[in-house]
């Protein structure tokens, strides 16, 4: 565990050069929500791929016979409770929309998504994706890697043209085909070019296709391109359907739907454990991952028992040459936002590993009480630690 | 029962006399298929070996999981010789017990023992009998063990819960519990399933709580695909690791699925799962609560309400969870030694609590330490 010394030495020499970051970027709240969700509206791909070539296959917004919408990826139902995630953003709240008519402008608009910015005080928001899968896994399970290419870029595309080009207080980030690998590093070199400055990876492609294990050298160049770009990779919780517990058909849907959202965070404490074993952190000390979508409390709980154990395991003899905790500290950041109490294990995790989210716009979102519910779950922390985690690790993240 | 040191571990492993089943389960009905111990070729060691054989199928890993009680703790016994009387005798375990200054321990199964699934619900029914009257006599030796009893789960419901009953009798203190039975066996009923409703009721009767043991079985299906890179022992710590998973999943299935309001007298029980995640899960099931207003729904009561009037987990290395206790709820927690298993803090338990709770009040040590266990298990 890092010594509240320790945190303090990083924090002052983070914060020399916070006087570079405030040049170039603008902060008028004061607050960067690092994990967000954008809202593919229906034109997004049918706009932008062939329907000669890609037909029906296209992802679009099917209207059904009995009058419902759902949509659709090459025949596949994506398992939405509604037709978008906008839980925050409805007059019901948790009642998601079941027709595109309900959707709420403030989840697919980039000009309303800035006025629910402003009311809740926020100056930048990180994009996640809803359609293509929370954690950018929806179009890992085409086997036609064609068409899977073509649908990521469409996104991709879009997500630069429509919010990106709206204001640079939205801070874009690209899915990427999943394999093969040449495929993935090369959308990721043209969307970064393209202005995006994230990439999102789903944490278990192998359950998606008959793709190698996430551990394995064949994934290298992934791990190097982002290190190389200097973009952080994010894993978003969600990648794998399989870990997390369901909910059995006894649930009435709203408590069904909260019961998926707090099993689906906790779900990565098993991405999370894996990763810090891979190696991959050591072989690429400059590479930044994200696990969004997490939380302070568990993620401190999980790097004391990762040194804990791996000391019991005898891992240290194995050539690890840092703790899992160290290694964490000096490469990943968790995304929080259900967090009150649990700040106060802020330093087992660092200090500066730490992103705010206003998670908008799911139900549990903070919207629109964000800056309410900071002022009372960070109360007794420094400032200096409180502005740390309000933006100033997600700005020099991002690079803003 | 006296409190001489003012420390219970609510996690422990009670293993069985090599003869527990032999002398217990009828040799004319069930021979060679009673669990017992044989000496067989392994290719890892130049010797024979032994360990345990149930319905002819010899059992993974080593005679006894006991690292911690042998003098070189990276050991595992590879025959039943050399397994310590302390791990498997009463009467020298609760020696044991006084050297490492514990007054008492939960006993969960050391295998074999946690579930009997061979596709035969009587043989199952039998070794759970054998099973549940072996480790019965532990508390007739002394009251400083709480055994845990272990459930016919191929068994209709009438049966397993006669057998609860006949267990709790012989003096059990609790029931080990299978956080999904039906990922565990084909055609078994998911927790949820009205199939265990009567089971719940008849332990809330008999006041005895339900035991999950790390991830109570679901360690497999809540797991990544399992890199085969991985050394064995980078394995065992990536797969250990990621055990809390199941708790951080099924405080919220308790909560959300209405069985703690349906049964409000009812204890739930986890093991070495840990403190550090709990407060991070109460606030997200509280979010959720209010953001949904969830009580229209028919989840009246808070999630964190519910959690403190019925769950209670433990500790035994750690210091986030300490220090987030009024989060958790301090007359929730429980310490645990996992003694003889290879993270055990036996012998030197007291030095691991010292490391856990620096600073904390003696009002708040003595909760955690021991008070809390007390109550649960109705000792004093």
């Amino acid at each position: 565990m890092p010594t509240g010394k320790k945190c303090f030495i990083a924090t002052r020499r983070d914060f020399t050069g916070w006087f570079s970051i405030r040049k170039k970027m603008e902060l008028k709240h004061g607050l960067i929500s690092a994990d967000d969700h954008v809202q593919e509206h229906p034109d997004v791909w049918t706009s932008r791929m062939s329907h000669a070539k890609w037909g029906d296959r296209i992802p679009h917004l099917a209207h059904m016979d009995d009058g419902s919408e759902e949509w659709m990826i090459e025949g596949w139902r994506i398992p939405f409770s509604g037709v978008a995630l906008a839980g925050a953003a409805m007059p019901e709240r948790g009642q998601e929309p079941k027709r595109w008519s309900e959707v709420p402008r403030a989840v697919f608009s980039p000009a309303e998504r800035l006025k629910t910015m402003d009311i809740d005080g926020i100056d930048y928001s990180v994009l996640y994706p809803s359609v293509s899968g929370v954690a950018g896994q929806n179009f890992g399970n085409a086997v036609d890697p064609d068409f899977e290419i073509a649908c990521v870029q469409a996104y991709n595309d879009w997500l630069i043209e429509e919010w990106a080009g709206a204001s640079p207080r939205f801070v874009p980030q690209c899915i990427v085909p999943i394999w093969p690998m040449d495929s993935t590093v090369a959308e990721i070199n043209r969307a970064v070019k393209k202005g995006h400055k994230g990439v999102i990876y789903p944490a278990s492609p192998m359950e998606l296709r008959g793709v190698p294990h996430l551990n394995e050298p064949a994934y290298d160049p992934l791990w190097a391109t982002c290190q190389d770009l200097g973009v952080p990779l994010c894993f978003h919780a969600g990648g794998s359907v399989k870990i997390q517990m369901s909910p059995g058909g006894a649930f009435k849907p709203a408590v069904a739907a909260a019961f998926g959202d707090v099993v689906r965070s906790v779900s990565s404490i098993a991405v999370v454990a894996n990763f810090l074993l891979a190696r991959v952190l050591d072989r690429f000390p400059r590479l930044k991952i994200v696990f969004a979508e997490s939380s302070i409390g568990w993620g401190a709980y999980e790097l004391e028992y990762a040194d804990y154990q791996s000391a019991a395991d005898g891992l240290p003899s194995m050539g690890y040459t840092l703790k899992p905790s160290e290694l964490f500290q000096r490469q990943c950041y968790f995304t929080c936002w259900y967090d009150r109490m649990s700040f106060r294990a802020r330093r087992h995790l660092g200090i500066g590993n730490i992103l705010w989210s206003s998670h908008f716009p799911l139900a549990s979102s903070t919207w629109p009480d964000t800056r309410r519910h900071l002022e009372s779950a960070l109360a007794d922390v420094p400032e200096e630690e409180k502005r740390q985690i309000q933006w100033e690790n997600a700005a020099k993240l991002y690079r803003l | 029962m006296e409190i001489k040191y003012g420390l219970i571990s609510s996690d422990s492993h009670g293993q069985l006399d090599r003869n527990a089943y032999s002398s217990r389960m009828s040799q004319s009905k069930w021979g060679e298929r009673i669990p017992h111990v044989i000496e067989v070729r392994d290719e890892k060691y130049t010797e024979p070996v032994e360990r345990w054989i149930v319905n002819g199928e010899i059992q993974g890993g080593n005679v006894c999981n006991c690292p911690t009680a042998m003098s070189n703790r990276s050991y595992y016994p590879q025959r039943w010789e050399e397994v310590p009387l302390e791990v498997y005798l009463p009467t020298e375990r609760a020696k044991a017990l006084d050297r490492d200054r514990v007054d008492a321990e939960v006993l969960f199964p050391n295998g074999p023992g946690g579930t009997f699934f061979y596709n035969d619900a009587e043989f199952e029914l039998a070794c759970v009998r054998a099973y549940n009257d072996a480790l019965a006599e532990f508390r007739q030796v002394s009251e400083r063990f709480i055994p845990l009893a272990v459930i016919p789960f191929m068994s209709p419901i009438e049966t397993i819960i006669g057998e609860v009953e006949r267990a709790v009798k012989a003096g059990h203190l609790g029931i080990n519990m299978l956080a999904d039975p039906s990922v565990a066996v084909n055609g078994l009923k998911h927790l949820g399933d009205c199939f265990w409703e009567p089971l719940w009721a008849a332990c809330q009767e008999l006041g005895v709580g339900v035991h999950l043991h790390a991830s109570a079985g679901l360690a497999g299906k809540l797991s990544l695909p399992r890199w085969q890179g991985f050394s064995t022992r980078q394995a065992h710590c990536v797969s250990t690791l990621r055990n809390f998973c199941t708790a951080t999943q099924f405080v919220p299935y308790l909560i959300f699925s209405g069985m703690l309001e349906r049964f409000p007298r009812l204890n739930w029980v986890f093991a070495e799962t840990g403190l550090g995640w709990v407060s991070s899960v109460l606030e997200a099931c509280d979010c959720e609560w209010e953001k949904r207003r969830l009580w229209k729904d028919g989840i009246i009561t808070r999630p964190s309400d519910l959690f403190r009037r019925q769950i209670y987990v433990d500790f035994w290395f750690e210091t986030v969870g300490i220090e987030l206790r009024d989060c958790i709820g301090v007359d929730n927690i429980l310490w645990e030694s996992d003694f003889p298993h290879i993270t055990s803090t036996y012998p030197h338990s007291w030095n691991a609590v010292e490391h856990s709770l620096a600073g904390v009040c003696d009002a708040d040590r003595e909760k955690m330490l021991y008070r809390n266990a007390a109550r649960l298990y109705r000792l004093v």
